[in-house]
């Protein structure tokens, strides 16, 4: 929970450049930029999801209607307050935009690593019921490897086998868990 | 003597020790990964400790819970980049250490302040734990309200940046909990007509997404390909009679410093770690040498950084309020297993809180042996390539949430929460208070319908716990936005000062 402030907790850090997860010092690289859009588009994220808050709990059908400290009145009430927060915090990101020199900077190439996992997840989700978990893992965990800079037939044939035999091994020989 | 023996005896048993052994392990290779948080560790780990008794699950996840506390310095010392955020004041004399060819000691010193600070902890937890519960048995439902209120305001005020992103992050948590069956009445709320949303989203899978998938993610996002430089010179390992007097005081300071700041609910051990350093600095006779290698200054801030273990488990188990980011996992871990941390805990399993602390002392006991005799082994790990250890977090994570309940649905949840949390970890909206408002919002929920339907809403404030928690709460909200104002004005004030007597000679 305190991930979000380790680099600024940490003394050593000169401004603007964060330390790096799996660097040394000598290796600093930059912080992420301040953005005002990006603030105003989570800002504006916020509002939208406590307004739909507010106003689906307006919604919520009762098995008895008795008024006052309802089933609604909780959510609504998180989805008003939410709802002036998420204002405030707009008017904040628009005036004043947050430094994020707390982070790293992202990469262009990160971000298509991230897009290209998060499809192969999704990907492998699918494919997992239908042609089960022992043909859809090599196949996933390849392509993984090999999104993640992993070369040469050792490594991509080999990790994979090995891995998806140890899972199959543990999960579904030790714990009995269905894969 | 009956609760003790009872207690003891699920220790004897083989396959808790085997997870023992295995939680060990687990525990000590995630802390000596870089990136690799404890947070993450235990996380993903709850998917298929699920699946074991509650004893055995413990197991595992608490030895993962200590051991990460060892691994965690070996990078901070060697190639000062700290294994998880509770390792970041060991960067500070532990690489300028390394760097003058100590690190072997470094190493060794670190091991035996570690488990000397968790020791001191958990004699804490012994001692105060039960009658801490015992006071909370005496609360109604307008002090529980108050207490989780309370929670939830210092996790805000610790993990955000932006308190007002704080406070909306909790408030979403908060309101994913209402997802589900109204927990006084039974009304359905934002269901949609989906029979899995009736028992509300699965909170493993959400947690493993918000602090697993999330930061890998987030590595994944920002990586730059560098070339890991650990110090290779290890030189002598033992510390000297000398260099242990040496490290006796800043010891005292750091046990006192980390098992009260693991107390606070939500303080963890990263914290701890650097309130330790800069008191010992403070303390110290020779405070110059503070950051350029001083064995004091790594003595305070390992002790204080591992003595926050039984702080933060005396608030889990006696109050049901996560001591920290590893313990809100914990609590969502048992309360699958039917155990509800909190005081009824200390009534209804007397024994189960005699084995968890069973558990934490031989992980911590076994944790140095390990740390001791396979150090030079673990050095090397940090050459692992980083595809591998990406590609086994993601696979590990996906089919440790599908065995939560053998269901694709609670693994895209996961997948989701995973993607929310990357967005809300780059625009500063911190998990923390979402995780701890999902897991206490019916607790809070409940207990505030009831006190207002019974006593009315005054009762809020004229029961004298509930009031001082509430104000407590409003005080921690407000203290680091007072802090961060007076900062500004102090950075301005420099500033206006050449105007100001530009003005006056004009």
């Amino acid at each position: 929970m305190n991930e979000a402030r380790h680099s600024q907790a940490t003394p050593s850090r000169t401004d603007g450049v964060a330390p790096a997860l799996g660097s040394s010092d000598e290796a600093a690289v930059p912080a992420a930029p301040t953005s005002r859009p990006l603030e105003i588009t989570s800002a504006l994220g916020a509002l939208v999801f406590l307004g739909a808050l507010a106003f689906l709990a307006r919604r919520i059908e009762l098995r008895a209607e008795t008024g006052g400290v309802d089933p609604r009145w909780w959510p609504e009430l998180l989805g008003t307050v939410g709802l002036v927060l998420a204002v405030a915090l707009l008017v904040v990101s628009v005036v004043r935009p947050a430094s994020r020199d707390d982070l790293e900077a992202s990469t262009r190439a990160g971000f298509v690593r991230v897009g290209i996992t998060v499809a192969l997840t999704a990907a492998y989700l699918v494919a997992w019921p239908l042609v089960g978990f022992l043909a859809a893992t090599p196949v996933f965990l390849l392509a993984l490897t090999a999104v993640f800079g992993g070369r040469g037939w050792q490594v991509l044939l080999g990790f994979p086998a090995l891995t998806t035999g140890f899972i199959y091994l543990l999960f579904h020989t030790l714990l009995e868990v269905p894969l | 003597m009956n609760v003790l023996v009872d207690g003891l005896a699920p220790l004897l048993d083989p396959t808790v020790l085997v997870c023992l052994l295995a939680g060990l392990l687990v525990g000590t290779l995630v802390g000596a990964f870089p990136g690799v948080t404890g947070s993450m560790a235990v996380a993903l780990a709850a998917g298929f400790t699920l699946t074991l008794e509650p004893v055995q699950g413990l197991a595992v996840l608490l030895t993962i819970y200590v051991g990460a506390n060892y691994g965690d310095r070996i990078p901070s010392i060697l190639v000062n980049t700290p294994g998880t955020p509770a390792a970041i004041a060991t960067t500070l004399d532990g690489y300028p250490l390394a760097k003058q060819g100590k690190a072997g000691l470094a190493l060794v010193a670190s091991s035996f302040v570690t488990t000397g600070g968790i020791l001191v902890s958990m004699a804490v937890f012994l001692l105060a734990a039960r009658p801490i519960a015992q006071l909370a048995l005496n609360f109604g439902p307008a002090e529980m309200f108050a207490l989780v209120v309370f929670g939830l305001t210092v996790m805000i005020s610790i993990s955000s940046r932006s308190i007002l992103k704080g406070v909306i992050a909790g408030i979403g948590g908060l309101a994913i909990a209402t997802v589900g069956r109204d927990p006084v009445t039974g009304d359905e709320r934002f269901v949609f007509g989906v029979n899995d949303l009736n028992s509300g989203l699965p909170f493993i899978a959400v947690i493993i997404g918000l602090f697993g998938i999330a930061e890998l993610f987030d590595q994944l996002l920002v990586h730059r390909a560098h070339v890991l430089r650990p110090i290779s010179s290890l030189g002598r390992w033992w510390p000297t009679r000398g260099e242990l007097a040496q490290m006796r005081k800043p010891f005292a300071l750091g046990s006192v410093i980390g098992t009260v700041v693991g107390i606070v609910p939500a303080a963890g051990g990263d914290i701890a770690g650097l309130i330790g350093w800069d008191r010992a600095k403070r303390m110290s006779k020779e405070p110059e040498k503070f950051g350029k290698g001083s064995l004091e200054g790594l003595a305070a801030a390992d002790t204080s950084s591992s003595a926050t273990l039984g702080g933060s488990l005396t608030t889990t188990m006696a109050l049901g309020i996560p001591g920290d980011s590893v313990m809100a996992v914990m609590i969502g871990s048992m309360v699958i297993w039917g155990l509800q941390p909190g005081p009824s805990l200390f009534s209804n399993d007397p024994e189960l809180v005699v084995t968890i602390a069973a558990i934490m002392i031989v992980a911590t006991v076994l944790s140095l042996g390990i740390s001791l005799v396979r150090m030079r082994g673990m050095v090397r790990l940090l050459d692992l390539p980083h595809h591998f250890l990406w590609a086994g977090i993601l696979i590990f994570c996906v089919v440790g949430t599908y065995t939560t309940t053998n269901s694709m649905y609670t693994v895209w949840v996961m997948l989701g929460s995973g993607v929310l949390g990357l967005a809300m970890k780059r625009t500063g909206f911190p998990a923390g208070p979402v995780v701890l408002g999902l897991l206490l919002g019916p607790l809070a929920e409940a207990n505030l319908r009831r006190t207002l339907l019974i006593d009315g809403p005054t009762a809020l404030v004229t029961q004298p716990i509930s009031a001082v928690l509430l104000v407590l709460a409003l005080v921690g909200l407000a203290t680091p936005i007072v802090a961060r104002v007076r900062a500004s004005r102090r950075a301005e004030a420099p500033s206006e000062r050449p105007r100001a007597a530009a003005g006056r000679s004009r």
